[in-house]
């Protein structure tokens, strides 16, 4: 496997709402199989950045390039870009109206346009995958959320994406449930998905990933990869974030 | 003779003589108010989602939308704000009469008065269903459309398997209300001679001098429509809702599909 493959490269990108500047000068790559995880303080940008590089935002300046091509530039096929980049949110965003097979088959079925035997055989490949398989007839609203997160992934896993962003897919739980839905991104990191995850869970994101990235006020402070930035972290905001962290558990 | 029955007499005798013209009223009222409904739920459906249609405003390079589309759904707004407040804003008897007649004088179309019934009904229905509808789309929560846009769905797709279904659901209480409202509201269309059920109310009163009792009939025959529209209606709310409870599945049996049974055994 080509290792050193530079997937997504998001370069000097910058996003402001009005006059408030959120995101200053982001830059930074990822590699093919790479697990980044993105921490920081509340309120520092990071879910913003996520945003954009789904282009659920649009950047104000500065370019992302995915797999070599520029895909701010105006006239980019953004949904063909989504299907390849997929996204899991903090409040899942399953399909309310569509039971958990059908929230799982309809981005295939109406995006990728498979007929509806495959999609629902690869559906049911995920959501296996993600130990739903048995909930296939329920509705959103009667799972909890872990089971919901699960599915969610299950969905944004069916349309076999390269990249797979995440937004705190944990913050939404109750504490029992977070290690149901961490397993389940431990089984991806291990199998090669490039992921790249924004995350409090700091034992997790020391554990799973090859880099990570800090973000204070917009800007990354600190990137290393796990062990420098947790074991031994050079600037004064890392370290007195981590010590916030630590106090805290 | 009539003047010599007492109150149910009189309501036997009406109802021998002029029972069938009752009920062909009811069935006239029924047909105006149950097609100009679904026409104007399509009309609503049409305005909201036009008026729901995202502009990007951000200025600059990172706008994707371009200046045409945007003048262009500006002006077709405008329009259908105009459409929206003047049909909400005036009593549909007024404007009965103003299509009516206004069709004929100012483009020399003679409407018939079943034509020109359905079109008022239906384009007021609208009227009231496109704010409906535009607030039903509205008050989807916007993960709904983030969740569809993140596995590439572009904004028709994430509108019509995703968004417009939870939008119907949220507003089917208020197509009912419509129903109800324009089985009523019909019997203003007696001023452009549709026989409907109050017309026949007003004729049979006129020849008899029985405006309590055929009243009465007519109360009852109206009640019962509505009350059967409201029930269909819970019914059918009911059914979208789906069951409270799902059946797990055995997941031995996907395994078995799949061909993965032995790994999990
Ligand atoms: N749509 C928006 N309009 C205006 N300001 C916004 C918008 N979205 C985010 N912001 C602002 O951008 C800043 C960064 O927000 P963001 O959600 O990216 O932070 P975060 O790092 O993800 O925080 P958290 O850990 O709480 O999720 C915040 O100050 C927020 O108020
Ligand atoms: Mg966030």
């Amino acid at each position: 496997m080509d290792t050193n493959q530079v997937i997504l490269e998001v370069s000097h990108l910058e996003k402001s709402f009005g006059s408030h500047s959120v995101l200053k000068d982001i830059d930074f790559k990822v590699k093919k199989g790479d697990v980044v995880s993105v921490i920081g303080a509340s309120g520092s940008g990071k879910s913003t950045m996520l945003r954009c590089i789904n282009l659920l935002e649009t950047p104000t300046k500065g370019h992302i390039y995915y797999q070599g091509k520029d895909i701010t530039e105006p006239g980019t096929n953004v949904c063909a870009y989504r299907e390849k980049v997929g996204m899991v949110f903090q409040n899942f965003n399953l399909f309310n109206n569509m039971n958990v097979l059908e929230n799982c088959m309809a981005g295939q079925i109406k995006v990728a346009k498979k007929a509806k035997e495959e999609a629902e055989k690869n559906a049911l490949h995920f959501l296996e995958k993600v130990d739903m398989a048995a909930y296939i007839n329920a509705k959103p609203r009667q799972l909890s959320g872990g089971q919901k997160q699960r599915v969610a992934i299950a969905r944004a896993l069916a349309m076999e994406p390269e990249i797979l962003l995440f937004d705190e897919p944990t913050s939404a739980l109750d504490p029992q449930m977070v290690g149901e839905v961490l397993n389940v991104m431990r089984t991806l990191a291990k199998e090669g998905l490039t992921m790249i995850i924004v995350t409090h869970e700091m034992a997790f994101a020391k554990d799973i990933s090859s880099h990570v990235i800090f973000m204070a006020d917009g800007v990354i402070a600190e990137e290393g990869n796990a062990q420098q930035i947790f074991e031994t972290p050079q600037k004064k905001e890392t370290k007195e974030f981590l010590a916030r962290f630590r106090q805290g558990i | 003779m009539i003047s010599e029955m007492n109150f149910l007499e009189r309501i036997l005798y009406i109802l021998q003589k002029y029972g069938t013209s009752y009920l062909k009223g009811a069935g006239t009222t029924l047909l105006i108010a149950l097609v100009s409904t679904f026409i104007g739920c399509i009309i609503g459906f049409l305005v909201g989602i036009i008026q729901t249609i995202p502009v990007d405003k951000t200025r600059g390079k990172g706008n994707r939308d371009p200046f045409l589309k945007r003048i262009v759904l500006g002006v077709v707004n405008a329009v259908l704000k105009i459409y929206i407040e003047v049909f909400r804003g005036t009593p549909m008897i007024v404007q009965a009469v103003f299509i009516y007649y206004g069709m004929s004088q100012l483009f020399g179309i003679q409407l018939g008065m079943w034509q020109a019934a359905f079109l008022v009904v239906s384009i007021n229905t609208g009227a009231y269903m496109a704010e409906s509808v535009r607030g039903g789309i509205i008050s989807v929560d916007p993960g709904q459309m983030e969740g569809a846009k993140a596995i590439g769905m572009n904004h028709v797709q994430a509108m019509t398997s995703v968004i417009l279904p939870q939008a119907f659901r949220n507003i089917l209480p208020q197509i009912g209300n419509n129903l109800i409202i324009n089985i009523k509201d019909t019997s203003v269309l007696s001023v452009i001679s549709i026989v409907d059920l109050f017309f026949v109310h007003k004729s049979v009163s006129g020849a008899l001098y029985t405006y309590f009792e055929s009243a009465t009939i007519v109360m009852v025959i109206y009640l019962s429509m509505t009350l059967l529209t409201s029930k269909l209606l819970r019914l059918w709310e009911s059914r979208m809702d789906g069951d409270e409870n799902y059946e797990l599945v055995d997941v031995m049996d996907i395994g078995r599909q799949l061909g993965t049974k032995d790994k999990r055994a």
